[in-house]
């Protein structure tokens, strides 16, 4: 995986195979996941039925972080925003999410721009809000089920991948409690070398394309 | 043991409370989004200065939380809705209310 570079078309960076399939099947896990729990009507069972708008609070934590209570204290408020706004914050992360796997996906057609152009990930300006999103929302979901609680589990996990990679010397100094095996978050040591992994390129691919983003964004209103 | 005079005093401090203080949008910590996320949502979605963004989302990142807007209730839920949308946590409260008054909010 590269770093996304501003290029005439869009943004640009070229991913593996197996991230492209990797990324994309998540997204859509994602958004599977959110369509079910947020309660958005199924458009091929629930057709007939009108959808009557009431809005659940998500079973799954990974659920609830991407749609979170809007007031901390008055739940009537909380279910008052929930009512208004949950079906189409559920729907616009659904729709996005699918849009970002069909754009890492069509990297895979390689015939469309020629050859040599294989795993290229091509995010047009005015889309790549979106694709941020979406790699936001995934980030979000793997954080819960990896357990990142805080700033020094994410650091703590970007050593272990890094490690993993080869990338940084194994610290000697080891955590008494860890056990080699299972997680806080209930993982095996062979799940959560595989979603750190992800979860790491994710936020790789993020960070490049929001520094892109960023200085595009800030030189456009510095001369506006 | 509050008595029932007490209680509707209370009742119309808070009214009063509620018709005077604006609301404020809050966004949480997590250990998830980019600093460069949050700078982007800042500068794009408010349009507030690199230097106010940044400012803010410092405070969010070490202080737990910040003041990201301020105003009626219903553009708080504009807000929160956006925040929601991009993904950062956020909530929105009134500005009398405990934690809600801190921040840069006010003088965007």
């Amino acid at each position: 995986m590269t770093p996304f570079r501003a290029t005439p078309a869009g943004f640009v960076a070229r991913w593996e195979p197996v991230e492209r399939e990797v990324l994309a099947r998540v997204a859509r896990d994602v958004a599977g996941l959110l369509s079910a729990d947020a309660g958005l009507p199924d458009e091929v069972t629930d057709q007939e039925v009108a959808f009557t708008g009431v809005a659940r609070i998500p079973r799954d934590p990974a659920v609830q972080r991407l749609l979170p209570d809007a007031h901390r204290e008055d739940a009537e408020v909380a279910a008052e925003f929930r009512h208004l706004t949950q079906t189409d914050l559920a729907a616009g992360k659904v729709s996005r999410l699918h849009t970002f796997a069909d754009t890492v996906e069509a990297a895979d057609d390689g015939g469309v721009a020629g050859p040599g152009s294989d795993g290229q990930v091509l995010v047009a300006r005015d889309a790549a809000q979106d694709f941020a999103g979406a790699l936001t929302d995934v980030r979000l979901v793997l954080g819960e089920r990896l357990g990142l609680d805080d700033d020094a589990d994410v650091e703590h996990l970007h050593h272990e991948v890094l490690t993993g990679l080869g990338v940084v010397e194994e610290a000697d100094d080891v955590d008494p409690d860890a056990d080699p095996d299972v997680d806080d978050a209930g993982l095996d040591a062979e799940q959560r070398s595989y979603w750190g992994g992800v979860f790491v390129a994710a936020g790789f691919a993020q960070e490049s394309l929001m520094d892109e983003m960023l200085a595009e964004l800030r030189a456009r209103r510095g001369a506006g | 043991m509050t008595t029932s005079s007490a209680t509707q005093e209370d009742t119309r401090t808070e009214e009063v409370s509620r018709l005077s203080d604006p609301w404020v949008t809050i966004v949480w910590n997590d250990p998830v989004n980019l600093m460069s996320y949050v700078a982007y949502v800042f500068e794009s979605y408010f349009g507030y200065p690199q230097a106010k963004a940044a400012k803010l989302m410092l405070q969010v990142h070490h202080e737990g939380r910040a003041v990201v807007s301020t105003g009626p209730r219903e553009r708080m839920e504009v807000d929160v809705q956006a925040m929601h949308g991009f993904g950062l946590w956020a909530t929105l409260q009134q500005s009398g209310a405990p934690g809600g008054s801190a921040g840069a909010g006010e003088d965007a």
